[in-house]
């Protein structure tokens, strides 16, 4: 047993000393699958752990919370007084919290009017603490606290004066029309460092900026002997409409819906690299196992079972995927600290907002992550195992390792189109199917179809390509080397594979980018009609501004308001945006891009118009009603229709200033769509700039907005970039490490022709021009494969994993340059195979020969 | 004679401190003498005034003899945020207190802070005052007016049913209750001695059916605590033959009586008042509360003119803290009086864990 495991390490070793390359490149491949599944792993885990810290420290920990579902409303006093009473409840935190500018400074930050004897007991990290040296008002009397963040940055602000952020200094906040020039009293020691809050009384922000008799949230800790669902559900039905009742399991679950589509995503891509990575294990093994039949057969004759034969396979392909996976996971770790670093815990998702998140790696999923690696080089030198095993003893003794040999080569073309048009058809078949736990899992199964049909296809097109072209009046030499692949297609096939594999999967993302590209950019044309913007951050725009723009020497020919907030319509879902527009009811299509019928709506009945992503997610259409969480009621509306929207994921709704206002809303503009008059262009500006200054607006022309957009597109597909090329490095690099070992497997032959008279550089080039042709059938039907999965990614993952309609754009120059490219570096890459060729000592691969 | 509400209002501020505000400052209401007191009325809230509190002891015989128990609400105007016109102003503070003496075992205690209007709430018409689910109200009904107590708390919790046998006992002159020499140190005060108890006790996990007797304490006022005073002692006492007996006196640091007064009502309704002269408290035995270090008089020896009385615990151990930073550290128990008056009631020792901070 001892001498059995010698001699395994003895061959794994010889392995890893004569296929250096090849197996550092398996290793490689592994680990990049690793290291990417894992780095997405952690920078989720993180990301996740981060928002949930920053949700407690900002909410605390309550058992469940009763909000409004629409932004703009509120739980009146009444209701969260009501529930006070309830002896399961142990006590009810009023909060409001609303958005200021301090100072008129250009971002707003977060003022939380909490009740201290409530808050103690759900939201202990928002208590304040007193400056004893300050000569301030105490919490009750209007004494406002800011938290270590914010106090660093308003010393910043003002870094020579000494009001920055001393204690007892005045900070004027701003929201809106209205302000409150309020007094710094003290800070909040237990807020997160990055943490940007203002604590004040609650009465003290009711007082200043409402909701009148109502309050933004109740923050509810139940008695320990009270069950949480039954409570919820009991006063799920005694709340008013405009209400909802969520619990802890609502946020976790809202949070990990954020971003739980684009994480699917990039993991499909890992598993993709992790595929790659068996791939190149199976073609290394494969020709190892080929290069030492001969030994093996030794071994065979010695003694050496063949279920030896086929574990000591399986056991070198551990020895890559060990190494390979332990290194991944380094890789991943540093991955994702780089990245969280550069983007942020989403990958420039832009998901989450905030700083770089903590990596804390964990065992378990580290150990999973390894054994998926193990894994994939186990499935990788699985068929070589199997072949190795199988082996007849005496005539790879004799001549080395015996390919299959083609009997059936001469089959009909039709038959053996017969598995890849089956795949084709099975993948078209899956790409009809609708999304799976609300996930394209159909779509991704009609990709790996794709693949493996175009894998399937890969031997007969080979065949044909080679037999016709070994028919050509050529050369000698070319003629017997493209006859001797076209007769044993198997190392071509798997030669070509890896290229068919990266091209399609490269050529199907540069697909799906740019039609997603040149939608967007058609879209933003479509939401930018107006020459100006002007927005606030998240509070109402000031009415002096506003009143100044009607008057008749603003210079503007039009001005178009708008006021944004959100809905709560499902609370384990992110928030629908609520857009409240200056839009025609009879002709919406002046300011959205409709996508779709439009309907009338009844004369009666307040429209609205829906997003695609809103559309998808709740299975609404045209024509139907909806009853819409707004006004602290439930509204039953009219969808007349559904328009184009890359900007809000999760739904938006557009519904008229008119119908709004008629339904009791108050309307508050926050954004402005502005038309400068003619030839005022520069006037306009410059007669907006004061206006932005004094209050800390936001003015960007079109074309800015337009820019900005598509760099955070081109940021968000960042990663997708990168692991394009890692894929094409990989694909290349199989081709180089199969084209070798084709040459070594054919040493007698080339051998026999050296002996004929051939020339080193006849040889070479003939090997090269090899390289060439199975890197062009590789591509052909990359490129094959990379329009139809592109087409799938565009049609189907994309708007199943993410709710985007688009057509599909193909980018043919980009595409052919790509291909040409390819082709290049893959007869560069031969050129290492070629030279090997040379390097064939002749006389000795023909005397061993015998 | 609850005045703890004056201690409690800095201290359940964890990190903040209430100095008085700066502006702003409350003309409260006056205390003087010659007032008619008006129920159900006077039984409600008097928001003007700056402290009022609702105290009701009492001591069961179902389901076990001796069980103490205690539910206070207090209500402190201190004074902050008296110009804002949200409902929401902090200028009412609520504090609820309760607790629950199992005899020769433990002490169960629990506590409840909150704004008026904030999940809190008092009347000014009548006996109405909640924190949350914390309760105590008086009710009309059909037999006659009752009281009601709930509370809970994850270690105790119950829900009781006053009913009198008695008229009010007025304290002092008609419900003036003077607190030390000083014409201003004075409260209006309103005690209901022999409340039947019925109603249900939940403790160790199992509810169960209760019955005894208690004594309810309305007191409303303005002035503060002299300034020589550092505690004081207190005791409320339903005496067996249905006669009532209320005696305090305020101590100073050196445990020289400051002040004091007593009243006693006995069966046949006859209500005798002692003056400071006739009122003497001699400490007969200590005990040390291993927790504080303070050490309490547990037996005090209280002689009103000729009357010589004694208290004698339940429990030694019925000191209580409040959990906040600062704690305030008292005597208040649930003690059988015996000697020239046999009864049982609430004995309340301050001010002997340190001097108490207004």
């Amino acid at each position: 047993m001892q001498a059995l495991s010698r001699l395994s390490w003895w061959l794994i070793r010889a392995q890893f000393t004569t296929r250096r390359a090849a197996t550092l490149l398996s290793m490689l491949a592994v680990a990049l699958g690793v290291a990417l599944g894992y780095a997405i792993h952690l920078i989720n885990d993180a990301a996740l752990a981060d928002f949930a810290r920053a949700m407690k420290s900002v909410q605390g920990d309550p058992d469940a919370v009763i909000a409004a579902r629409d932004s703009a409303g509120s739980v009146p006093l009444a209701t969260l007084n009501a529930i006070a009473r309830d002896p399961a409840v142990l006590v009810i935190a009023a909060v409001i919290e609303t958005r200021v500018r301090i100072d008129n400074a250009r971002t707003p930050v977060t003022l939380i009017g909490i009740d201290v004897f409530s808050a103690a007991a759900v939201m202990p990290d928002l208590l304040p603490r007193h400056n004893e040296q300050a000569a301030a008002p105490n919490l009750f009397n209007g004494g406002v606290y800011a938290s270590p963040a914010l106090l660093a940055k308003l010393a910043q602000r003002a870094p020579d004066s000494d009001s920055g952020a001393r204690p007892g200094r005045t900070l004027t906040l701003v929201r809106g029309e209205q302000q409150w020039p309020a007094t710094l009293a003290g800070d909040l020691p237990a807020a997160r460092p990055d943490d940007l809050l203002l604590v004040a009384d609650i009465a003290w922000v009711q007082e200043r900026f409402g909701p009148v008799d109502a309050v933004s949230e109740g923050r509810v800790r139940l008695a320990p002997d009270s069950d949480l669902a039954t409570w919820r559900k009991k006063w799920a039905q005694q709340l008013p409409a405009g209400l909802l009742i969520r619990v802890a399991d609502d946020d976790s679950a809202r949070v990990s819906n954020l971003s739980r589509a684009y994480r699917v995503n990039l993991n499909v891509l890992a598993l993709v690299a992790l595929l790659t990575g068996a791939f190149l294990v199976f073609a290394t093994q494969l020709t190892s196992v080929a290069q030492r039949s001969t030994q093996f057969a030794l071994l065979g004759v010695l003694g050496l079972s063949p279920r030896m034969r086929l574990l000591q396979v399986l056991l070198e392909g551990l020895a890559i995927g060990v190494p390979g996976a332990l290194l991944g996971l380094g890789l991943g770790y540093a991955l994702a600290v780089a990245f969280t670093r550069l983007l942020g815990g989403d990958l420039g998702g832009g998901y989450f907002a905030g700083s770089a998140p903590p990596i804390i790696p964990l065992p378990a999923p580290a150990l999973v992550f390894l054994a998926l690696g193990c894994l994939a080089s186990l499935a990788g030198a699985s068929y070589p195992a199997y072949l190795n095993r199988m082996q007849p003893l005496a005539q790879a003794l004799k001549t080395g390792f015996a390919q299959q040999s083609h009997a059936d080569t001469a089959r009909a073309t039709l038959p053996r189109l017969r598995l890849p048009l089956f795949l084709a058809l099975a993948a078209l078949a899956l790409a009809q199917l609708p999304p799976l736990f609300a996930l394209p899992l159909a779509g991704y199964a009609a990709i790996a179809l794709v693949l493996v049909a175009g894998i399937a296809s890969a031997p007969l097109l080979t065949q044909l390509l080679f037999g016709w072209l070994s028919a050509q009046a050529l050369p000698a030499p070319q003629r017997i080397a493209l006859q001797n692949v076209a007769q044993a297609p198997l190392m071509a096939q798997v030669a070509a594979s890896g290229l068919i594999v990266s091209f399609a999967l490269t050529a199907s993302m540069v697909i799906m980018v740019s039609s997603f590209r040149v939608a967007v950019d058609q879209w933003l044309d479509h939401v930018l009609p107006a020459p100006l913007y002007l927005r606030s951050k998240a509070t109402p725009l000031p009415q002096d501004l506003l009143a100044a723009l009607a008057q008749p020497d603003a210079p503007f020919t039009r001005v178009e308001r708008m006021a944004n907030a959100s809905l709560i319509i499902d609370p384990q879902r992110p928030q629908v945006a609520l857009l409240v527009r200056e839009i025609d009811r009879r002709d919406p299509a002046a300011r959205l891009p409709v996508t779709g019928p439009l309907l009338a709506p009844p004369a009666t009945t307040p429209a609205v118009w829906i997003s695609e992503p809103m559309a998808e997610i709740y299975r609404l259409a045209p024509g139907q009603t909806l009853r819409l969480p707004l006004l602290g009621r439930e509204i039953e509306v009219f969808i007349g229709g559904v328009w184009r929207d890359y900007g809000r994921q999760f739904g938006a709704v557009v519904i008229s200033r008119q119908d709004y206002q008629q339904l009791g809303g108050d309307f508050q503009p926050t954004d402005l769509a502005l038309w400068p008059r003619p030839g005022e262009e520069a006037h306009a500006s410059a007669w907006l700039a004061p206006w932005a200054d004094q209050y800390g607006l936001e003015v960007a022309d079109s074309a800015e907005i337009r820019r900005l957009s598509l760099s955070i597109f081109d940021k968000s597909f960042a990663v997708t970039y990168a692991l394009e090329a890692a894929a094409m490095l990989i694909g290349l690099f199989g081709l180089a490490v199969t084209l070798a070992a084709s040459v070594w497997l054919r040493a007698r032959e080339l051998a026999t022709l050296g002996a004929l008279g051939f020339d080193r550089r006849m040889l070479s080039r003939a090997v090269m021009l090899e390289g060439a042709l199975i890197a062009t059938v590789g591509v052909l039907i990359g490129l094959a494969c990379g329009v139809g999965i592109g087409a799938i990614l565009t049609h189907v993952v994309n708007p199943q994993a993410f709710h985007w309609r688009m057509a599909l754009a193909i980018p043919w120059a980009a595409l052919v340059t790509g291909a040409a490219i390819t082709l290049a570096a893959a007869v560069l890459a031969s050129r290492h195979a070629a030279r090997q060729a040379t390097r064939l000592p002749v006389a000795q691969v023909l005397a061993s020969a015998q | 004679m609850r005045r703890r509400s004056f201690l409690c209002t800095p201290l359940l501020l964890p990190t903040l401190t209430l100095a008085a505000p700066a502006r702003a400052p409350v003309t409260y209401a006056p205390v003087t003498p010659g007032i008619k007191l008006a129920f159900p009325r006077d039984h409600g809230a008097h928001p003007d005034f700056r402290t009022e509190w609702w105290y009701v002891t009492g001591a069961l015989d179902v389901p076990q003899a001796d069980i103490g128990f205690q539910l206070t609400f207090f209500r402190s105007r201190p004074g902050n945020a008296e110009d804002l016109q949200s409902p929401l102003a902090a200028r009412q503070i609520l504090f609820a207190h309760a607790a629950l003496t199992l005899p020769g075992e433990r002490l169960l205690h629990s506590e409840r802070a909150a704004r008026a209007n904030l999940g809190a709430a008092f009347s000014s018409s009548d006996c109405d005052i909640h924190i949350g689910a914390w309760r105590m109200n008086r009710e009309q009904r059909s037999t006659g007016e009752v009281l009601r107590l709930q509370m809970n708390s994850p270690q105790f919790s119950y829900d009781f049913t006053l009913t009198p046998s008695q008229p009010l006992l007025l304290q002092g002159d008609g419900g003036y209750s003077r607190k030390g020499q000083a014409a201003a140190l004075a409260s209006y005060y309103v005690s209901w001695p022999q409340l039947q108890v019925a109603g249900s006790l939940l403790f160790d996990g199992q509810r169960r059916a209760a019955s005894g007797r208690a004594w309810f304490d309305h007191e409303w006022s303005t002035a503060i605590l002299g300034g020589d005073a550092v505690g004081w002692d207190w005791v409320g006492i339903n005496l067996d033959d249905g006669g009532a007996l209320m005696a305090f006196r305020m101590r100073d640091s050196q445990g020289a009586t400051l002040f004091a007064h007593a009243a006693w009502r006995d069966a046949g309704g006859q209500v005798r008042q002692f003056a400071a002269g006739e009122v003497a408290f001699h400490p007969l035995r200590h005990w040390a509360s291993p927790r504080s270090g303070a050490s309490y008089p547990v037996q005090i020896e209280i002689r009103l003119g000729e009357l010589t009385l004694r208290t004698r615990p339940v429990l030694d151990d019925q000191e209580l803290s409040t959990s906040r930073p600062a704690p305030v550290v008292y005597w208040e128990g649930l003690v059988r009086l015996e000697g020239s008056l046999s009864g049982r009631g609430y004995l309340e020792m301050t001010g002997y864990a340190g001097r108490l901070q207004l």
